[in-house]
């Protein structure tokens, strides 16, 4: 709209009429303002009250109904019949499908390791254990091992390695034959499972963390609160015989020691040292074979490897302690008694038996003493009828 | 309980002291070891091979070589010369070697059930069982060896793993290890006694600040105050103390409205004043629950853990140091 134009089109209305409009809203506006001012305050106010009522309402009500989280009960059923779903799924359809041929499956290493009939330059090539180090690394005492250099890597002779790893597998089994005490040392991470898996097969000791200085060459001390039991040829507990004589029994040697990482464990070795234990380790390119006794030149620091290594001379173990206890079945005991164990204590039980049966049998008491500890082998229980036979069976009294 | 920095006679009163076996198992060390300290070995193990037993070589079966050949001991080796009985010794546990058997058996065995189990389904994270796992000291107590915190934390780890597989399908195994590492008492299940207005229309509630302690009861009344026995003035001579003592109620506007008797010892004046504020607060939210975020708000339902800092070797005071003398 042109505003010089306005009073033309309108005339006097339109100049005289918004001023009065105006003048009087002006007058009438401000009363309603003040008003509505004031109305609008007390409806902030209640409302402000309100709030406030309502947020402690809230907060009352909020820690009184707080309950803490707790299991979902309604899905526990549903979970466990997923599970068996899952489980009856997998058992019909696992075999379904082609066959793998030949494939690494790490777990196999060490739930079904090799046998030492087992090892070949394959399986000695396909875990890695021709690798060594880089060839400024090495320890010249191992040329005999290295086959060659490879992009700057020693690699070493894998039929040198099977050699090697099958005497000291026949090392091991003699020793597990002869009733020694087997200790498999495998300190970097990773090891713990085959080291506990050999030791368990070859009936020895596992180490798998930080061997502690000492323990051989002050075991009195280190090894007070370990407990050792007394067995017989059959691998029975007989500690009971022996309550006394363990008491005061000094700590145990192992009769053979396994060092799956002899670097980092030079302690250990030089004690085994000091006592004429022998060693059996993995002596990679950088390692000083002169530490063991009988070094398997291999690749320490692959895992596949080492479990290779360690499940085979944890299976020559088992066979070992499996034919001592075929010829301890026969009678043979292939392994000397320690020096000063003797014979056990007969129990109190035993002792007042044997003296009533003195006096009942052989009243000059002339009978052998030992003949009451004989009569725990099942021999003397066969050749002579004894009180603890009787005892046993109610039925013959 | 190695204990190897003390001296021989210390050390066996303290493994037979700490020790939870009985006292026969733990092997007499004191007398015994004195004399060997000087030796690692004996004479007969400081010769390599073994000495020639000459009747081997009469037994010996010409067919069977090496080591195959066994030495016959015992009672079929023939009546000709006494028969040694047969026994050897053998570590209880594979972990012999590991100074710490037991430790290393109950780790194992917890790690084999976490690999065997490892497939089971894991309830939702979150919504596992709270469970309060046996402290170190407690562990330490019943194995008797001597577990860092760092190697008993690997236990509790495994644990809490095998405590996320799903309740329905947990087996029985997983449940008697987890039973073995819980505490006694379950403190997750701990509720908190709420006070109670007695026969007489009283609410007792008790507070501590500093080392003191006290105990406060309320009565609808007219907002008379006695602390041991004396007015709130006499008992307190500072203003601010006064006022800390029937905070809980000013706060709240319920001065008139209620008549306190209280008791508070040891600690000073403000341990005291402000040990009654806590008192007094817990007792008003007995007779009114619905005060406690005014309460809360107003700091007399919260306790102050802050103590007497204690004084260090080097230091005059617990952090005060000797004045710096030039020579």
């Amino acid at each position: 709209m042109i505003l010089r134009n306005v009073a033309i089109r309108h005339g006097r209305k339109a100049l005289s009429a918004p001023l009065r409009k105006s003048f009087l809203r002006t007058l009438t506006n401000d009363t309603i303002s003040a008003e509505t001012h004031s109305v609008e305050r007390s409806i902030e106010n209640q409302l402000k009250q309100t709030h406030s009522i309502e947020a402690n309402i809230n907060q009352l009500h909020l820690t009184d109904s707080f309950v803490p989280p707790t299991l979902a009960s309604e899905a526990s059923e549903a979970v466990l019949s997923n599970h068996e779903h899952k489980r009856h799924l997998k058992k019909r359809t696992g075999k379904l499908g082609s066959v793998v041929e030949k494939h690494y499956e790490p777990q196999q290493l060490v739930l079904n390791p090799p046998r030492p009939e087992d090892v070949t330059l394959e399986l000695l090539m396909a875990s890695q254990s021709h690798l060594g180090h880089a060839t400024s690394l090495w320890n010249p005492a191992n040329q005999r091992y290295i086959f060659g250099i490879r992009q700057g890597v020693h690699i070493i002779s894998l039929e040198e390695t099977a050699a090697h790893l099958r005497r000291a597998a026949k090392v091991v089994e003699g020793v597990a034959y002869h009733g020694g005490l087997i200790l498999f040392v495998g300190t970097r991470a990773g090891q713990t499972s085959c080291v506990v898996k050999a030791a368990e097969m070859a009936k020895g000791c596992h180490l798998f963390e930080k061997w502690i200085p000492g323990s051989i060459t002050n075991g009195d001390q280190i090894l007070v609160k370990c407990n050792i039991k007394v067995v017989d040829k059959d691998d029975v507990d007989i500690s009971s015989g022996y309550t006394k004589k363990l008491e005061e029994w000094k700590a145990l040697k192992p009769d053979l020691v396994v060092c799956l990482n002899p670097l980092e464990n030079y302690i250990m070795l030089h004690e085994c040292g000091l006592n004429n234990i022998p060693t059996i380790g993995v002596i990679d390119t950088d390692a000083d074979p002169t530490w063991v006794t009988y070094p398997i030149p291999a690749n320490d620091d692959s895992l596949r490897c080492v479990q290779v290594i360690a499940g085979v001379l944890g299976r020559a173990g088992q066979s070992g302690q499996a034919k001592r206890l075929e010829a301890a079945a026969k009678g043979q005991v292939t392994w000397q008694p320690p020096e000063g164990l003797g014979s056990p204590e007969p129990d109190k039980k035993t002792q007042r038996e044997a003296s009533e049966t003195n006096s009942l049998i052989d009243p000059r008491g002339t009978l052998d003493p030992r003949m009451s500890l004989n009569a725990l082998t099942p021999e003397a229980q066969i050749a002579k009828p004894n009180p603890i036979i009787r005892e046993e069976i109610p039925g013959e009294l | 309980m190695k204990g190897s920095w003390l001296p021989i006679s210390l050390r066996e009163t303290l493994q037979c002291a700490y020790s939870p076996r009985p006292l026969t198992s733990c092997r007499q060390q004191a007398l015994n070891i004195r004399p060997r300290q000087f030796t690692t070995a004996s004479r007969k193990q400081a010769i390599a091979a073994p000495e020639i037993n000459f009747r081997d070589r009469r037994d010996r079966d010409p067919g069977r070589g090496g080591w195959e050949r066994e030495r016959e001991i015992g009672y079929q080796g023939g009546g000709e010369e006494q028969s040694a009985f047969v026994a050897r010794l053998l570590p209880v546990s594979p972990s012999y070697f590991t100074a710490q058997p037991l430790f290393t058996d109950d780790f194992l065995v917890l790690q084999n059930l976490m690999t065997k189990h490892s497939g089971l389904p894991c309830v939702k994270p979150g919504e596992h069982p709270r469970v309060a796992w046996r402290s170190l000291s407690e562990y330490r107590d019943r194995v008797g060896e001597t577990v860092k915190a760092a190697k008993y934390h690997k236990i509790v780890e495994i644990l809490v793993r095998l405590n996320k597989i799903h309740p329905s399908v947990r087996p029985e195994e997983v449940q008697t290890a987890l039973d073995q590492y819980k505490r006694n008492i379950d403190p997750f299940k701990n509720e908190q006694k709420t006070a109670q207005v007695d026969s007489l229309g009283r609410t007792l509630g008790a507070g501590r600040r500093k080392s003191a302690t006290a105990r406060a009861w309320l009565v609808e009344g007219t907002g008379e105050v006695l602390v041991n026995g004396k007015s709130l003035a006499d008992a307190f001579g500072r203003v601010h103390d006064r006022e800390s003592v029937i905070w809980a109620l000013k706060a709240t506007n319920r001065i008139d409205k209620y008549n306190v008797w209280a008791l508070s010892m040891g600690g000073g004046t403000t341990g005291q004043a402000e040990a009654l504020t806590l008192a007094v607060g817990k007792a008003l939210m007995a007779h009114e629950p619905a005060l406690k975020p005014a309460l809360r708000r107003a700091g007399c339902l919260t306790r102050d853990p802050k103590r007497v800092e204690r004084k260090k070797p080097g230091h005059v005071k617990a952090r005060k140091m000797p004045a710096w003398v030039k020579r």
